[in-house]
């Protein structure tokens, strides 16, 4: 079912916001690529950070001249290196995204394509998958400013209709990419099986992991009533309630200690997360929330 | 209708068809659901709210399809007049909580009034001795009820008759048949009035009356059980052996089922004079005498001791009041030839007791000591039998065969004599033929005499009047027409009647003598409450007060000298005739009606329960039978249950629609 949204991914105006921002993660992972970010890798910058003796097999170039010629030994001077970043996001692209005004997806496809477009114009490496990806399907690997088009097109061919448990989708996803560097895992994490397991292998895989809980405005404060059957869209699984005032209380709790719980989960396992409701600008999201959070500067 | 509520009950357990709504997912809800679960009980009590609101709607309609109704006083009709007796013996005190029987009957109508619905109108009549319009139909139920507050209770005779055709008037206004060749026609429309009659029941039904369109119902008001002694009877007279003593002659009746013990407290001038213990049997009389002595003058007042623990439910029998009067022998004068039967019928024992007669021959009228005597005012009564005086005296006279020299008698006389006049009627009313059979007494021959302006008829015969009565001034006149004794044309004594063989002829002339001696005036007769009393005055003036028992004093002014009529007469007790700040006359007003005072409801019979039926009323053919004493009508609650209903379903509905939980 393609379903083409008829507002842009990106506006102009959220472009010209994001400029301004980078991607920021806590820890410094290797990079593959000369970057614009700090390297725990000693190399070629102009910036300063230590002297070693060169042993043989030393690039010659790295001697410093200046010393051999004043101690007679062959000294290395040391320069930090510069790396690009690892910057994935994973999108939950099930059925249960499909839901809302605008869909989950898309909200989500959106916070993607924001967040990647950060990545690409501090060229980091920007990579943007679904959970149902097999282990060998591997989305492109962006980079530069002029992969931006790219990253939109690749963004916007992502369809719901994805029927895979969040923990075997997160599961290929870290047998998918060795490489270590922060992911933005964008879900509702209705799974029936839990989303805990799930998340457990991002903590395993030792990436800097955000969790963007999107949430739609019924879910949050359904408007329903009468005597209704509730169908799961996911697996046809059927709810039957009689909606009352009782019971819309008890599914606030129930929500309430839901995002709670998986808020609690995730920051005793360092996981930074967020809740977003569809309703709010993605825009104020990345700006105000995910700045606030430290996922970008 | 049963199947009703286990069907819904049923339908409550079908599988609802819920509308089916896609959801993200039913994670959350599943584990909502799952919450609920744990408190089941209460929470499945909640989730059937509705069905207990249907339930209930349904249950509320089966008990209005069931017409449920209780026993009460409902108003069924439109025009409705109540009739409130407020006579004497409504004043008993045999209700339950001890108020009278007005009070109880006020409180009634009160509650009927407050059941009125749109549309209803009504008016209310009080009725003792004489009806009384208290308020004219109105739908206005503040001013039914401050009418109703208006009614006093009175000490009057019961007389519903009155009553009753004050209700016909109002009840069918303009009710006219035209009398036409083409037989009746009804000009106004027929419309029913119910007529609702609150009484004790203490008096015969009325005859000779339809009711029309009227749609009587009796309520009465009162107990089987209710005791009463009453004081039936208070008189004076003289003493049997010494005529110049005078005595008091009291009865006391008692109206219960058993023999009671009761003090007569006699007071002159409110000073106990003396007392007697009297025992009456049950539903009997007992009388006793007591001596007032001579020379006694002023207010008598029997009062009935009754001790506590007897239940007497009526008091204002329990009272008595008599005038006594110091007499002056009344001074009579016959003037006759001769006259046996006359002479022997005025000169009987009561007689005495009433009057000195003197006789004299007819020829004492050409002296002038009798010329001067008679216009001196010496006698009360001059008899002229057989003769008459050249003018007339000053006294009341009484002319047996002859007529008085006057123009205003002489001109509507016949000369002529008639043959064999046969008495047709009598005013029975008048003091002058109280308690007088005169239909068997055969006449020869009379004159037949026609009263001058203001008199009256007393006797009419076939061939016309034959005894008149007028007023001369503040004198009397009265004319019999006819000799009883005369004297044929040979001179012979004949009797021209055969009266003086029965037993009216005594009682007639005792009957003249109490009327126009003064000392036998209407105070020592019997004033019943409510009914007008006439007084003779001596005085010329116009202008009296009487002063009622209760101090208050009411101006009157006569219109024909020497005659009082006083009305107001609903008070039980003495009344003063004040002339000028003199007292010159009291009468007394007492209830001495064994009827009312007789407060029992009357018993039609009693069923073999020992239920006590209360006697129907009867007007005219028609029998109307009690109420029972408390409810006479259904009262239906099948629309306040319909209401019900429509309101519980509005609360389902919005109970559905607003997912509301109380």
């Amino acid at each position: 079912m393609a379903k083409v949204s008829e507002t842009p991914l990106l506006s102009p105006e959220l472009l010209a916001q994001l400029e301004r921002l980078e991607l920021v993660t806590r820890k410094i992972f290797r990079g593959r690529m000369k970057g614009e970010r700090r390297s725990k890798h000693k190399g070629q910058s102009v910036e300063f950070a230590d002297f070693r003796n060169y042993v043989p097999g030393d690039d010659l170039r790295l001697l410093d001249w200046n010393l051999y010629a004043r101690l007679d030994k062959l000294i290395i001077k040391l320069f930090l290196e510069e790396e690009d970043l690892h910057f994935y996001t994973l999108i939950d692209a099930s059925m249960s995204m499909d839901f809302g005004s605008p869909t989950k997806l898309e909200y989500a496809k959106q916070l993607a394509a924001a967040l990647g477009f950060v990545g690409l114009i501090r060229a980091d490496r920007v990579r943007i998958e679904t959970l149902a990806q097999g282990p060998g399907e591997r989305s492109p690997i962006l980079r530069g400013r002029q992969s931006v088009w790219r990253m939109l097109q690749h963004v916007e061919s992502i369809q719901s209709g994805e029927t895979i448990s969040l923990a075997e989708g997160v599961k290929n996803f870290c047998l998918r990419n060795a490489g270590r560097g922060v992911v933005v895992f964008i879900s509702d994490l209705m799974d029936k099986e839990g989303y805990e397991t799930a998340l457990k292998y991002f903590v395993s895989h030792q990436v800097d992991c955000f969790v963007i809980h999107v949430l739609s405005q019924e879910e949050l404060e359904p408007e329903v009533k009468g005597d209704l059957k509730l169908v799961d869209c996911e697996d046809q699984d059927v709810a039957e309630i009689t909606v009352s005032v009782p019971l819309l209380n008890r599914y606030q709790k129930t929500l309430d200690s839901f995002v709670k719980g998986a808020q609690d989960f995730c920051s005793r396992r360092g996981i930074h997360y967020l809740m977003a409701n569809n309703q709010l600008p993605v825009e104020e999201l990345v700006a105000s929330h995910l700045r606030r959070r430290g996922l970008v500067r | 209708m049963g199947m009703i509520p286990p069907a819904i009950f049923a339908l409550y357990f079908l599988k609802l068809k819920r509308q089916p709504l896609e959801v993200p997912s039913t994670y959350l809800w599943h584990r909502v659901i799952e919450d609920l679960h744990v408190n089941s009980l209460w929470q499945r009590l909640r989730k059937s709210l509705l069905l207990l609101l249907q339930l209930l709607v349904i249950a509320l309609v089966i008990l209005a399809l069931l017409r449920p109704g209780w026993q009460g006083q409902s108003l069924e009709g439109r025009r409705f007049i109540f009739l409130i007796d407020n006579s004497a013996s409504m004043s008993a005190t045999d209700t339950k909580t001890g108020i009278t029987r007005l009070e109880d009957a006020k409180s009634r109508v009160a509650a009927l009034i407050d059941q009125f619905e749109l549309g209803m109108s009504a008016m209310i009549i009080s009725f003792a001795e004489q009806p009384n319009v208290v308020q004219e139909f109105t739908n206005n139920r503040r001013l039914l009820r401050e009418a109703l507050e208006r009614i006093e209770p009175s000490a009057g005779l019961t007389d519903l008759t009155g009553a009753l055709e004050l209700a016909d008037g109002f009840a069918n206004p303009g009710r006219v048949t035209v009398d036409d060749a083409a037989g009746e026609f009804e000009v106004t429309e027929q419309q029913d009035v119910e007529l609702y009659v609150f009484s004790d029941g203490k008096f015969r039904g009325v005859e000779g009356f339809s009711l029309g369109n009227l749609q009587p119902l009796f309520l009465p008001i009162g107990t089987f059980e209710a005791q009463n002694l009453a004081i039936t009877a208070l008189n004076t007279r003289r003493g049997e052996e010494r005529p110049e003593h005078q005595q008091a002659f009291i009865q006391v009746a008692n109206f219960s089922d058993q023999t009671q013990t009761a003090i007569v407290e006699l007071y002159l001038n409110e000073r106990l004079l003396d007392a007697a213990r009297l025992e009456v049997a049950a539903d009997s009389t007992s009388s006793t005498t007591f001596n007032l002595g001579v020379e006694v003058e002023g207010i008598l007042r029997a009062k009935l001791d009754i001790p506590s623990d007897f239940g007497d439910r009526l008091s204002i029998d329990n009272e008595a009041y008599a005038i006594v009067e110091s007499r002056r022998d009344a001074r009579v004068l016959l003037v006759t030839p001769g006259n046996m039967a006359l002479e022997s019928a005025l000169s009987t024992e009561r007689a005495k007791r009433l009057a000195k007669v003197e006789k004299v021959s007819p020829e004492v009228l050409q002296k002038d000591e009798f010329l001067k005597q008679s216009q001196e005012e010496t006698y009360d009564l001059i008899i002229f039998d057989q003769c008459q005086p050249k003018t007339m005296p000053l006294a009341n006279t009484v002319f047996v065969g002859r007529i008085p020299p006057t123009n205003e008698w002489t001109q509507g006389t016949k000369k002529e004599p008639v043959y064999g006049p046969q008495i047709i009627d009598w005013q029975r009313s008048h003091p002058l033929l109280n308690l007088l059979e005169l239909g068997n007494v055969q006449i020869i021959d009379a004159q037949t005499v026609k009263p001058p302006l203001g008199g009256r008829v007393l006797i009419d015969s076939t061939k016309g009047p034959i005894f008149s009565i007028a007023p001369r001034g503040r004198y009397e006149d009265a004319v019999l027409s006819f000799e009883i004794v005369g004297t044929d044309e040979q001179g012979q004594r004949t009797y021209n009647t055969d009266w003086p063989r029965k037993y009216s002829f005594p009682s007639f002339w005792l009957n003249v003598l109490g009327y126009f001696s003064n000392t036998g005036g209407t105070s020592s007769l019997h004033n019943k409450p409510e009914k007008l009393v006439e007084l003779r005055m001596n005085s010329q003036t116009e202008k009296f007060e009487v002063e009622l028992p209760d101090g208050s004093r009411r101006e009157l002014r006569i219109d024909t000298p020497g005659r009082l009529s006083f009305h107001e007469t609903g008070q039980l007790g003495v009344y003063k005739v004040w002339e000028g700040g003199k007292l010159v006359k009291q009468f007394a007003v007492n209830l001495f009606d064994r009827a009312e005072s007789d407060i029992r409801l009357r018993v039609r019979q009693e069923d073999e329960d020992g239920v006590k039926v209360v006697d129907s009323l009867s007007i005219g053919y028609v029998d109307v039978s009690a109420q029972s004493l408390s409810s006479p009508v259904r009262r239906e609650l099948w629309k306040l249950l319909l209401v019900g209903a429509l309101v519980v379903l509005v609360l389902e509905w919005y109970i559905y629609n607003r997912r509301v939980y109380i």
